[in-house]
């Protein structure tokens, strides 16, 4: 037999460890040594049968983890034991209130321990047998008893060589009836119990004529009126047989049905037999399976004579051809009612009465509020189960979050990844998740979960986690939970976090690549012009040169040698530019073989620039580098991007007229200059356009 | 040494912890384990550091572990610790330590006294 689990909530290890020895001869023994432990063992298993409860505790104390019992419901199922060394009355008091079921008080005896474990176990389990019980036999019962009716009223039908349709019709109508009669006046209106109640007994109603010649019962004329008074004595035969039945006289469907078969051919009137009763002496229900009964023989044909219309049948009644009924119940008999629940289901009345009972069950289940039964639980353990299972084969950090109190329940792979504990506690304060979620990025999450609502509680995001000192980017994905309650509560969230460092550097790289031009690597023009308008504004107080710089007679290099040849040196001009200098100047090929540089220096700028484009300059398999440089300074110039880079390509326009090969450096003077570029761009395009 | 001697040694109540844990295995399992409790180290530290609240609850598990085990001298000094670390009174508290670092001492040394005898 499985062995029930015990958890035992204690702050200190000592008293844990002898409640433990008293109790695991019988019992599994689960230990918690703070009240949060505790919450978060609940949380996760659903075989806890009892709670062995200390009161005074670092963090959640005892109170503390039976209010959180309470809002959850899990008291109704898991019993709990106060274990505790005050004897304070108000102590006491408050904690047979939020639902304790025992005290057991230091010193520990161990009969005492081991006595009151043993009582409140059975206690509960008592409980939950009997609400199982309840629910199966309630039903069970029901079904049973309408079985037994069935059987017992066919047997009379067939005896009467009537088709088992007629229980069934008369059963239809007299539900039918009684619901309308409940919906036109007050008076009439009976709960679903008494209308299933009146229902079933209907079948009974001609029990009685179990006693009757079957010579007398099948006579296909009309009866002589010594056999007319023999038939007529079936209701009180009826009637005694349900009277004799020894022990059953207080069953309401033995009274009901009683009432049915003594009293279904009364008269309104008074003129009907066995007693004669007149107007509501008869009972509501024999006036109505009588009514029923006379429709459905009107309407079907039996061995005296053939079906009626419904039309014929009903304008008979109302007639009086047929006896004579309650006014009341005549209004109900709209033809169209009766044929429908004659069609009706037969299951109607079952499942109206199934219903009834479900809800009376969940009454009794509820009686504290939405609780979860056995069954939920099992089932809610299942899934559990399932999720955990999935959650195993997919490498993913999937994880619950519950707000208050604090606590996050990572998926055993992704706890292990982490180097974290499946189950934490207050994790925004855990030091070992602080390593892998920074604080910044922590808040941040909280902030996202917080800006949900319960129409949209789906959010996600990219953020930066550490694992084994290195930072990778993850895409988280949750979805919040809010409660049910109005305004709807915030309770926390689940969701799951993706590994999407490659993802990400993929498209860092792509869009590096954008930024870059193709042949050399170098920035391209409109980036490089990004990058320095951000520098300059950065730090406008700075010195800064900005150069341009071409190749001269590049175009010959092209013509003569061929463009393969050509992208060779602009690639090695790229390549000696960038060896030479630092990682903080910006280089960039701006078109052709035009080239740009930027860089931030003191005053000894010109034996920098020297000393870059000597070592650009020089002989290449067999073709001999020359540049024209033109530099623009800041401190001439100014810190706008545009005066620079103007004032840069004057200086080389003027470097290109004074005889290639050199390097000038803009000034006033070169104002009303011609530019380069404008040429490659402009006029001269065709002519320049090096490539 | 007995175990009823170490009882009489730390002015415990010997036949009190018989009756109730019905077992001088249990007993003397317990108060051996007594030895590695700390929370008589974290009493120390917190009302050295100003932690009241923590004094207060490390002197209540004391107080329940000596109830448990009947150590009823050390209980009877910490349990007028506890109540008035429970109060806030802490100039008292910190007066009632020092029985209750005698009576924790004495019950220590009868209790190691007592280890080293069964070996």
């Amino acid at each position: 037999m499985q062995r029930e689990k015990i958890l035992i909530v204690d702050d200190s290890e000592m008293n844990r460890a002898i409640l433990t020895d008293m109790l695991e001869d019988d019992y599994d023994i689960v230990e918690a040594e703070d009240g949060l432990s505790a919450v978060a063992i609940l949380q996760k298993s659903v075989d806890i049968s009892l709670v062995l409860l200390d009161i005074v505790m670092p963090g959640m104390d005892g109170f503390g983890v039976l209010e959180i019992m309470n809002e959850n419901h899990w008291i109704e199922d898991i019993p709990v034991i106060m274990v505790s060394a005050e004897n304070g009355t108000e102590q006491v008091k408050r904690a047979y209130e939020m639902g304790v079921t025992d005290f057991i008080m230091r010193p520990f005896d161990i009969f005492i321990v081991r006595r009151r474990v043993v009582n409140t176990m059975m206690l509960y389990a008592k409980q939950k047998q009997l609400i199982n019980m309840v629910n199966d036999q309630i039903y069970e019962k029901e079904q049973r008893s309408n079985m037994m009716i069935e059987i017992l009223s066919h047997i009379v039908e067939f005896r009467n060589g009537e088709s088992g349709q007629h229980i069934h019709n008369v059963r239809r109508y007299t539900d039918y009836l009684l619901r309308e009669l409940g919906k036109r006046w007050k008076r009439y209106r009976m709960s679903e119990t008494d209308i299933s109640l009146i229902s079933t007994a209907s079948a009974l109603h001609d029990i009685g004529k179990i006693a009757i010649d079957e010579k007398i019962l099948n006579k296909p004329g009309k009866l002589t009126d010594e056999e007319f008074a023999i038939m007529k004595t079936h209701a009180e035969i009826g009637a005694q047989m349900l009277e004799s039945m020894a022990g059953h006289q207080d069953n309401p469907i033995v009274k009901t049905a009683y009432q049915i078969c003594r009293w279904h051919h009364e008269r309104y009137d008074g003129r009907g037999y066995p007693d004669g009763l007149k107007g509501d002496e008869i009972p509501v229900a024999a006036q109505v399976v009588a009514l029923a009964d006379v429709y459905d023989a009107l309407t079907s044909p039996r061995v005296y004579k053939g079906p009626y219309s419904r039309e014929t049948a009903v304008k008979m009644i109302l007639d009086g051809q047929c006896g004579n009924f309650n006014p009341d119940l005549m209004q109900c008999l709209a033809e169209d009612g009766m044929e429908m629940a004659k069609d009706k289901e037969q299951e109607i009345t079952e499942s109206a009465q199934r219903q009834e009972i479900r809800e009376y069950v969940e009454v009794v289940m509820r009686s504290k509020g939405g609780s979860m039964s056995e069954r939920a639980l099992k089932l809610l353990d299942y899934e559990r189960m399932k999720y955990s299972f999935f959650a195993s084969m997919t490498e993913e950090i999937q994880f619950e979050y519950m707000d208050s109190p604090p606590m996050l329940t990572v998926s055993k792979w992704g706890a292990k990844k982490m180097g974290v504990e499946e189950i934490i506690k207050n994790p925004a304060q855990d030091k070992k998740l602080q390593e892998v979620v920074r604080p910044d990025t922590w808040n941040k999450v909280v902030q996202w979960l917080h800006s949900t609502t319960p129409e949209n509680p789906e959010i996600s995001g990219e953020v930066m986690l550490r694992f084994n000192g290195e930072d990778r980017w993850f895409q988280v994905i949750f979805r919040a939970v809010w409660s049910a309650d109005e305004p709807p509560k915030y309770m926390g969230a689940f969701g799951k976090a993706i590994d999407i460092h490659d993802r990400r550097l993929e498209l860092e790289d792509l869009k590096k690549q954008a930024s870059r031009d193709s042949l050399t690597g170098l920035l391209n023009h409109r980036n490089a012009r990004r990058r320095i308008t951000e520098r300059l504004a950065a730090n406008p107080a700075g010195k800064y040169v900005l150069i341009i710089f071409d190749l001269d007679f590049f175009k010959t290099v092209n013509d003569t040698y061929g463009h393969a040849f050509g992208d060779k040196v602009l690639k090695h001009v790229a390549e000696r530019l960038d060896a030479g200098i630092r990682s903080n100047d910006i280089s960039s090929r701006i078109g052709g073989d035009e080239f740009m540089l930027f860089m931030e220096c003191g005053d000894e700028y010109a034996m920098v620039i020297d000393r870059i484009f000597n070592n650009i300059s020089g002989p290449f398999e067999g073709f001999h580098i020359s540049l024209s440089i033109g530099v623009a300074q800041s401190a001439v110039v100014g810190v706008d991007y545009e005066d620079l880079f103007h004032a840069a390509d004057k200086a080389l326009y003027c470097a290109k007229k004074s005889g290639r090969g050199r390097c000038c450096y803009f000034d006033a003077s070169m104002d009303g200059m011609f530019s380069v570029l404008s040429e490659i761009e402009g006029e001269g395009a065709g002519e320049r356009s090096d490539r | 040494m007995t175990l009823k001697e170490c009882y009489d040694k730390i002015s415990g109540d010997y036949d009190d912890v018989i009756s109730r844990l019905r077992s001088e295995r249990l007993v003397q399992k317990f108060v051996l384990k007594f030895l590695d409790d700390k929370s008589y180290d974290l009493l120390c530290s917190s009302m050295a550091e100003g932690k009241w609240d923590e004094a207060f609850r490390a002197a209540h598990t004391i107080k329940g572990v000596c109830q448990n085990l009947g150590f009823a001298t050390l209980m009877e000094s910490d349990s007028a610790l506890t109540e008035a670390l429970r109060a806030g009174n802490k100039e008292e508290a910190i007066r009632l330590k020092e029985k209750v670092d005698v009576d924790y001492r004495m019950t220590v040394d009868g209790i190691r006294d007592y280890a080293g005898s069964l070996s």
